[in-house]
């Protein structure tokens, strides 16, 4: 089962559109689910998140002025439960720590975050942390270099793979972290 | 359906004459393959001309007598092959193409001496190219139109593989050139074309309409002319420029019949190769000008360019030869028949500038001033016309026409250099403009292509203005929210194309855009406003990058950061309060990654006048609090005194939230200032542990006056954990005590909670903190040192 994660497009707040390297790997009918942490920014932003599945979870950024975002999620993916949250409300912002706060709260196998635009995806005392970063690579006022990326988690029972997909260059680098359920 | 009237009118009796007829043609037929079998060849011959004599009805309608034709030169084959058959067996008939000739009536006679001479001609008996001249005239016999089409058909279709060709073996084919066939066909033509023509003045006026479409039928009668033209190897170019089209558009002229004239030249231009087009160009076009009103020249012209179009395309095909000069052919011709012929109309002429327009850009893509010499072609065409006269579908063909170099050139810069384009594009309509500004914006967006200067963002955003701003023919009534909101936001997309390498010239396009988006009004500088504050932003960082480059940078970076306030004011006029807000906290964030403090200061008092005055709801306040204590946490270019007064700031504030649990979780928040926030003058992080502790403190106390049970453990929890975050950090003021007590005082409440889904979560919420709990305390077992827990006992 594959799940998209993505988020922080900000269009056209901050970026004018999804680079087409990127768009032409996000075909539709390949993606089951979609989870997006946020700040889409419009409308047209999200008909294109469903455009690639029927399924689209969102949870709202900071700029996002839909009230029917919630401001947290939890979305069950086969064997997995995976949180949802876009980030700007926990303090420091992208800080581990506040992170793992949220996953005992919320209860989750896998926590999915953004807000920063740095993509990450770790292990922490049994749980995994996934970060998509920004699929448009949009500005961020404490980041001078952002790289955009996405996320492809591929979910078959207790393994849980995750393809990460960065734009350097104009160069679509993609690797691989696992993350195995206890 | 009526059967009064004609006989064989209605579709029964047709069908009934039909089969008759058809039966007939059978016995006949059988009586003369018997008579042949039997080498009784005069017999044989008399039956077939009895069979002939059912072509000569007048009841059948075109259709029928088009199946009868199909039967009767099905059975007429058995003839033509019987004779050929017995001449290879050396029985020479040398008089039969005399005796058929005494045949009483004139259709079945001249079916039969076709079908005798064509046989002459495969087994060479005579001169072929006597025998085809004598066959073309003598059809002149039947001059009934149905029946003197289908003869000659006949006639086409037996000389099909017997016609002179150059490459010919005289020997095995016989006499004759290539020029004989032209003749042959040319006559032949010419002769179907009036037979054609004809049918349409026949019967009564007021089945005109069904008369057209019989005739529309049987076009491709006269059209297997051109197509056995074009099969005859021996006709090069320059023979088909001399001879052979000359012949075919005097008969179009001549004819002087619509349907005719319109259905030849789109036949003349499908069947010959495009190489033979290219050398007579003008004279197609010429041969335009003089047709009949009602032939839609357009069709003809447009199927003419879109060939010409593929041709040169196509990379097999060498391209247009760069002697011949297709665009100026093209323009001139074209102009003259916009201008001159009174059929067409400007809907019409627009048509066929489009394709001129893309076979120019096609052959010639760097050559814009053909381009522009089109357009404004185009634009004195439109403005011949009083505006009045020009209708929807002609702005829709003029909106069509407008795309054509956007799709050509793929590249907006080159469309603004087009001198005509803007003012052909005033003369849409509303709704058309604004089509066309959404079309090139996506072309902008799609193609990735920055707007480098000030000049061209002008240019840009002045071509696309119906987007920008009201216009004087908008009309008024309902618009709809989702197009407007789907609009804009691609203008705000734009934004982000505007783009100068250099710095300084950066900044004059950013305020270019600003010019034109003030004066958009206030719904829509919410969506094309904050685009340009974070273009602004983006500007900032630049500047930054290249200061050592450029000793005025401080007081550029002062400019921008001047544009981006007020750019952030007239969205927050606009009561965009939120917005605003979450703009001021961007840029405070912004100017301080650039280290200007007192600018960075000013941001963040800004937001929160914003939150003082505009924001009341408290779901929106707590977001917005969050929002605020998350930027001040990340801030390090403030010194101490202002830091201090805008933690307070987020302190008080915090304590001043409407909901008990809103303020217990933004005052547990607020002790992450106290911790991990910097100032300027350490550069380091404040790691106050005392005044952490006094904020949770304070959370606690608040949570305490909670009056809902689960909502209170719920906090309590969550402050546990921010204690226990502040203990793994090393802060000494968290104690094991204080950690102990919590824990106890949770455990105390638990049992209350009840039983449902949300006590639940709290449960689990609570059992997975003090499993982390556990977790580290295994983890360190047998060290000393650290945050390890090992003396927190846990009941």
């Amino acid at each position: 089962m594959l799940v998209l994660i993505i988020g922080d497009l900000h269009i056209p707040y901050r970026e004018a559109g999804i680079a087409m390297k990127f768009k032409s790997l996000l075909m539709p009918g390949k993606i089951q689910h979609v989870l997006c942490t946020g700040n889409l920014c419009s409308r047209e932003t999200f008909d294109y998140l469903k455009s690639l599945a029927t399924d689209v979870h969102v949870v709202k950024g900071d700029f996002d002025d839909n009230i029917s975002y919630p401001e947290q999620k939890v979305v069950s993916v086969g064997n997995f439960r995976i949180g949802l949250l876009h980030g700007h409300q926990l303090v420091p912002w992208g800080d581990h720590e506040s992170l793992s706060l949220v996953q005992r709260q919320l209860d989750v196998d896998i926590l999915v975050s953004g807000h920063t635009h740095k993509l990450e995806a770790f292990e922490n005392e049994g749980k995994f942390y996934l970060n998509p970063g920004s699929a448009t690579g949009a500005y961020s006022p404490l980041d001078s270099a952002v790289i955009p990326s996405f996320v492809v988690m591929d979910i078959q029972q207790n393994l849980a793979t995750a393809y990460t997909y960065r734009l350097v260059n104009d160069d679509v680098k993609v690797e691989k972290v696992e993350y195995r359920r206890a | 359906m009526t059967t009064q009237g004609e006989p064989g009118s209605s579709l029964e009796d047709q069908e009934k004459l039909l089969d008759d007829a058809v039966r007939r043609v059978k016995r006949n037929a059988f009586d003369m393959k018997r008579c042949l079998d039997q080498s009784q060849v005069m017999d044989g011959v008399n039956h077939a001309g009895t069979m002939l004599d059912e072509m000569r009805t007048s009841l059948l309608s075109p259709k029928s007598y088009y199946m009868l034709y199909m039967n009767v030169s099905d059975e007429l084959m058995h003839l033509s092959q019987f004779l050929v058959d017995e001449y290879g067996k050396g029985n020479r008939m040398p008089d039969l193409y005399e005796l058929v000739q005494y045949c009483g009536n004139i259709v079945p006679r001249l079916y039969l001496l076709v079908t005798v001479g064509t046989a002459y001609i495969k087994v060479r008996e005579g001169s072929r190219k006597n025998i085809l001249r004598d066959l073309v005239e003598m059809c002149r016999g039947v001059q009934h139109p149905l029946r003197g089409l289908f003869l000659r058909n006949y006639l086409l279709q037996c000389t099909r593989l017997a016609l002179p060709d150059t490459g010919q073996d005289k020997e095995q084919y016989g006499d004759g050139g290539v020029e004989d066939s032209i003749e042959f066909i040319h006559l032949n033509f010419g002769e179907m074309n009036k037979l054609w023509v004809r049918m349409q003045y026949q019967g009564h006026s007021r089945e005109k309409e069904k008369r057209e479409k019989e005739r529309l039928e049987l076009r491709v009668l006269v059209g297997t002319n051109l197509v056995r033209l074009s099969d005859l190897q021996g006709i090069d170019a320059e023979c088909y420029k001399k001879q052979v089209l000359p012949g075919i558009l005097d008969q179009v002229i001549q004819c002087r019949d619509p349907i005719s004239q319109e259905y030849l030249l789109e036949c003349v231009i499908s069947v010959f190769p495009d190489e033979f087009h290219l050398q007579t160009l003008e004279s197609i076009l010429r041969t335009c000008q003089k047709l009949h009103e009602r032939v839609a020249i357009r069709k003809i012209v447009v199927s003419l360019l879109e060939r010409l179009i593929k041709f040169s395309e196509n990379p097999d095909s060498g391209g247009i030869p760069s002697d011949i000069l297709i665009f100026n052919i093209f323009s001139v011709e074209v102009s003259e028949l916009i201008q001159n012929h009174k059929s067409v109309a400007t809907v019409d002429g627009l048509a066929m500038l489009s394709s001129v327009l893309n076979l120019a850009l096609t052959v010639y893509p760097k050559e814009i001033s053909y381009v522009d010499q089109l357009l404004s072609f185009c634009l004195k065409c439109v403005e011949s016309v009083p505006e009045a006269d020009i209708n929807n579908i002609t702005l829709k063909e003029l909106l069509k026409l407008l795309k054509v170099p956007i799709d050509a050139y793929n590249h907006v810069l080159t469309i603004i250099k087009l001198e005509t384009y803007a003012p052909l594009m005033a003369r849409l309509g509303y709704q058309h403009r604004k089509d066309l500004s959404v079309y090139l914006c996506q072309n902008l967006i799609d193609t990735g292509i920055e707007i480098p200067t000030p000049q061209e963002a002008e240019e840009f955003l002045g071509l696309i203005e119906s987007l920008i701003k009201k216009q004087s023919d908008e009309p008024t009534g309902e618009i709809d929210p989702e197009d407007f909101s789907e609009e804009q936001n691609l203008v705000g997309q734009v934004v982000h194309r505007l783009v100068s390498p250099v710095n300084d010239q950066q900044y004059h396009v950013l305020t270019t855009a600003k010019k034109y988006f003030t004066e958009g009004g206030e719904e829509r500088l919410r969506y094309t406003l904050p685009p340009l504050v974070f273009a602004a932003m983006k500007l900032v960082r630049r500047y930054y990058a290249d200061k050592d480059a450029d000793d005025k940078w401080e007081k550029k970076l002062q400019h921008i950061f001047q544009f981006i306030s007020q750019i952030i004011h007239s969205i927050s006029s606009a009561g965009l309060s939120e917005l605003s807000l979450r703009l001021f906290i961007q840029a405070a964030l912004s100017a301080d990654r650039v280290h200007v403090e007192t600018i960075a200061y000013e941001f963040v008092s800004q937001a929160f006048m914003i939150y003082e005055e505009e924001i009341s709801d408290s779901k929106a306040q707590m977001s917005a609090i969050t929002l605020l204590v998350g930027m001040l946490e990340q801030m390090g270019s403030l010194g101490e005194e202002n830091h201090e007064t805008l933690r307070s700031k987020c302190a008080v504030t915090s304590n001043k939230l409407l909901r008990k649990s809103n303020q217990c979780r933004a005052v547990a928040l607020c002790s992450n200032l106290f911790w991990s926030g910097r100032i300027a003058e350490s550069n380091a992080h404040l790691r106050d542990g005392q005044r952490v502790v006094e904020c949770l403190r304070k959370a606690l106390k608040i949570a305490n006056q909670c009056m809902e049970a689960a909502a209170q453990v719920q906090l309590f929890i969550e402050v546990l954990n921010y204690y226990l975050y502040y203990y793994e950090k090393e802060c000494e003021s968290v104690t094991i005590q204080i950690l102990e007590q919590l824990i106890r005082k949770i455990n105390d409440s638990l049992p209350h909670l009840g039983a449902n889904e949300e006590a639940e979560q709290i449960h689990k919420h609570f059992q997975l903190t003090i499993q982390h709990v556990v977790h580290r305390q295994k983890l360190s077992e047998g060290s000393t040192g650290g945050p390890n827990y090992a003396k927190l006992k846990i009941i």
